[in-house]
């Protein structure tokens, strides 16, 4: 207890003590946020300052042109737009869910439990991480179809439901509790589900917050599953759609504005559940018991 | 659920109970596609719109993969030297990192996520688009004019190699979000109070931080070792990749040729992953030999 009361982790003045950090902090941290506002910066620029050279960082006369022109887009197409967009959040949704409990289970029982394959299956796994996905395509699409979930939502959610990196971060995570905490609470009297639920998950909650964010890129700028297992116009995602847009109308000078727009709106979701999931990875950390 | 079984084998059960999704989708999406494409490696693969047609062709597409073709093995040795180079780059500094934003400064919790924001932009189409619209690179660099002055007073010997670290310390800084998130896990993990004895003895930070932290953020710099030799080997702007994806759709070459060349790759990913931990390994065991471990 006197680890988190008696030091103050967050410092509410600053003192010239800090200075030396802040002189590599503060510049690092600037050329992190570099991308960031390039994308909003080209997304503002009217077109001809998208063809100034040299080209200019940012923009000098903001419009918001080029994503008026992406909105009457949907014109073009019978479907609305935001038909994919649901399709997408529906998808996003589900693969985030289902990927944290799958990896964490599987964490959890690959780290904590015995048996005679968890050395092997966690090896395994590390070597799928390795491989290139792409090479994978035609023998997905076999198992899709086989499956029958060509032109259903399942064809979107459970290939990519395989996703190493979470075991692998997981089981990183549930390896440094300790033993003794989960012998204590099982000499307590809890339940192997009270003790995945009330133990182990708090405590890695950091890693399932990361494991969140990672699946959740994976899977809304996921726009393969659209285009290889779904006919069906209406099953098909927004990331899919923007996709078409920029090889429709990217290529022709007009484009380039709205596809800059479109790079933007792709992006801010992902920006969004950054923000939301990493106070989580960073609040739970210093408290949590891994001490 | 009620059954009589001993600990042991009831553990293991329960065990392989919550294993058992994770292998059913491995099975389904991972290993036989795997092995189908491994096979596919050995064939000659056209399709057809009946299916698929294999012609049988042994180690002919690997043969072509290094005798023939005029790009492959050339792009492939760029991609690793670039990248083996990088690896210990991205280690240092998110370690570096992990420990500055460890320190009680103020604005912490908001520099630890921008620290971790290039995570939502390092995956997918918007690194590319970023990348497409050269906002990889740092422009303030070229028009402040560094790269030019560079150019200029050093002879191209010595200002190619600083410029081209100029260049890739973005794709570094931004391959570094998951790591330093790791590091700092392990950090947060180190009890304070260690410290504090240590600095009462009149232990220097810069000892504190190599007989303290250094061993125990050790098995998390092994994690960070795998994660970035991975990450970096199998991102989206590989040149080696983009030759694999590049021959799938090509008639003269198709699938199975790729496949070949997708499995080299491979081969050559787990090369230089098991050599990293073989490295990190012994130093480690050369380390504790002098402390009686």
């Amino acid at each position: 207890m006197a680890s988190f009361h008696g030091n103050k982790i967050n410092p509410s003045r600053f003192g010239i003590g800090q200075v030396k950090f802040f002189v590599f902090l503060i510049p690092l941290g600037i050329v992190m946020i570099l991308p960031i506002v390039f994308m909003f910066s080209q997304a503002l620029k009217p077109l001809d300052e998208l063809f100034l050279f040299p080209p200019t960082f940012l923009v000098r006369q903001p419009t918001i042109e080029n994503l008026v022109s992406l909105l009457s887009l949907k014109d073009m197409s019978v479907i609305p737009v935001t038909k994919y967009l649901f399709n997408s959040v529906v998808v996003s949704v589900s693969v985030v869910a289902l990927a944290l409990l799958t990896s964490a289970m599987t964490g959890y029982a690959l780290s904590k439990k015995k048996f005679k394959l968890r050395k092997t299956l966690f090896e395994i796994n590390t070597i799928a991480l390795m491989f290139v996905p792409a090479a994978v395509t035609i023998p997905r699409y076999l198992i899709v179809e086989k499956l029958g979930l060509i032109n259903t939502y399942w064809g979107h959610v459970l290939p990519l439901l395989a996703l190493p990196v979470g075991v692998f971060l997981v089981k990183q995570f549930v390896d440094q509790i300790p033993n003794e905490l989960i012998e204590a609470a099982a000499i307590d009297g809890a339940r192997d589900t009270a003790v995945f639920l009330r133990i182990v998950m708090p405590l890695i909650k950091p890693a399932m917050a990361t494991v969140a964010i990672l699946a959740f890129q994976t899977v809304w700028n996921n726009a393969e599953t659209s285009s290889l297992y779904m006919s069906k116009e209406t099953l098909k995602t927004f990331a899919f759609y923007m996709t078409t847009l920029s090889t429709t109308i990217g290529n022709n000078v007009a484009g380039q504005g709205v596809a800059a727009a479109a790079a933007l709106v792709m992006f801010v979701p992902n920006l969004i559940i950054f923000i939301f999931m990493q106070s989580k990875v960073m609040d739970t950390m210093a408290h949590s018991g891994l001490k | 659920m009620k059954l009589k079984l001993n600990k042991p084998r009831r553990e293991a059960l329960i065990g392989y109970l919550l294993v058992l999704p994770w292998i059913v989708g491995f099975l389904l999406f991972m290993a036989y596609p795997l092995y189908f494409s491994l096979f596919m490696s050995f064939h000659k693969v056209a399709i057809t719109p009946y299916g698929i047609d294999t012609t049988f062709r042994g180690w002919d597409n690997y043969k072509d993969a290094f005798l023939t073709d005029p790009d492959f093995i050339q792009k492939l040795l760029l991609f690793v030297k670039s990248t083996v180079v990088m690896i210990p780059i991205v280690i240092v500094f998110s370690l570096f990192v992990a420990l500055l934003i460890n320190q009680p400064i103020r604005g912490r919790q908001f520099f630890r996520a921008i620290f971790f924001l290039p995570v939502v932009i390092t995956s997918g189409e918007v690194v590319q688009e970023l990348f497409a619209q050269g906002a990889a690179t740092i422009p303030l660099m070229d028009q402040s004019g560094v790269i030019a002055y560079l150019e200029n007073n050093l002879s191209a010997t010595w200002s190619a190699p600083l410029i081209d670290v100029i260049n890739r310390f973005i794709l570094i800084l931004w391959y570094s979000g998951v790591q330093i998130l790791i590091f700092l896990a392990a950090l947060q993990k180190v009890n304070t109070q260690v410290y504090e004895a240590a600095a009462i003895d009149g232990a220097s930070p810069w000892v504190i931080f190599w007989k303290i932290t250094l061993p125990e953020v050790k098995p998390f710099i092994l994690v960070n070792l795998i994660y970035t030799t991975v990450d970096l080997f199998t991102n989206t702007f590989s040149d080696v990749i983009k030759l694999i994806q590049d021959n799938m759709f090509q008639v003269g070459t198709g699938f199975g040729y790729s496949s070949a060349l997708a499995w080299i790759f491979f081969a050559v990913i787990l090369l230089v992953l098991l050599l990293a931990v073989w490295l990190f390994r012994n130093r480690e065991k050369t380390a504790y030999a002098g402390s009686g471990r």
